[in-house]
């Protein structure tokens, strides 16, 4: 069960990286970059979820590059909030 | 020590990007922000939790339900975005 919910979070943020990612190209909105590179580092910490919990032993723990990347996605987003968005 | 203050971290950044997209939801009366502004709420109170829930606790997993919730809320805001377009 719980590792069913681990890979759903990596395809939905997978998911969701493509689609924003895609809208950008068409519209070069700057705010869909930002939403689709945020997503693309959730992606990232989502696949290492499933890595860390679901295939690895408990003896390695990758809690800290989950948490890393889940912090450089939400830098990147601030980032393009704050000083690109517009 | 280090985990807790980067789950506070996590959740801090989260909850400045929901207060962003709630703003542009207040100024153009997009519904699309307002949905991002609600999943980005929801990864902010799952850091939250995940910093104050102990490691052993099986409650965990509720967290990542939680988080999945928040990308499908996303992912549901985009399918509602291209619904709109193709209609007018």
């Amino acid at each position: 069960m719980a590792e069913a919910v681990y890979i759903l979070c990596a395809l939905t943020s997978v998911a969701c990286a493509v689609l924003l990612l895609r809208a950008w190209k068409r519209t070069q909105s700057r705010l869909l970059l930002w939403s689709g590179l945020c997503f693309v580092g959730l992606a990232v910490s989502n696949v290492l979820l499933f890595v860390d919990l679901g295939l690895l032993p408990p003896s390695i723990d990758l809690y800290m590059p989950r948490q890393l990347s889940t912090l450089a996605a939400v830098s990147v987003l601030l980032y393009g909030l704050i000083w690109d968005a517009t | 020590m280090l985990r807790s203050m980067l789950n506070g971290a996590v959740a801090m950044g989260w909850l400045a990007c929901a207060l962003f997209f709630l703003r542009f939801w207040k100024q153009s009366n997009e519904r699309l922000f307002g949905f991002f502004s609600l999943s980005f709420l929801m990864q902010a109170l799952t850091s939250a939790a995940s910093g104050l829930i102990d490691a052993q606790d099986e409650r965990r997993n509720y967290i990542y339900v939680a988080r999945l919730v928040g990308f499908l809320i996303i992912l549901y805001a985009i399918w509602d975005k291209n619904r709109g377009n193709r209609r007018r």
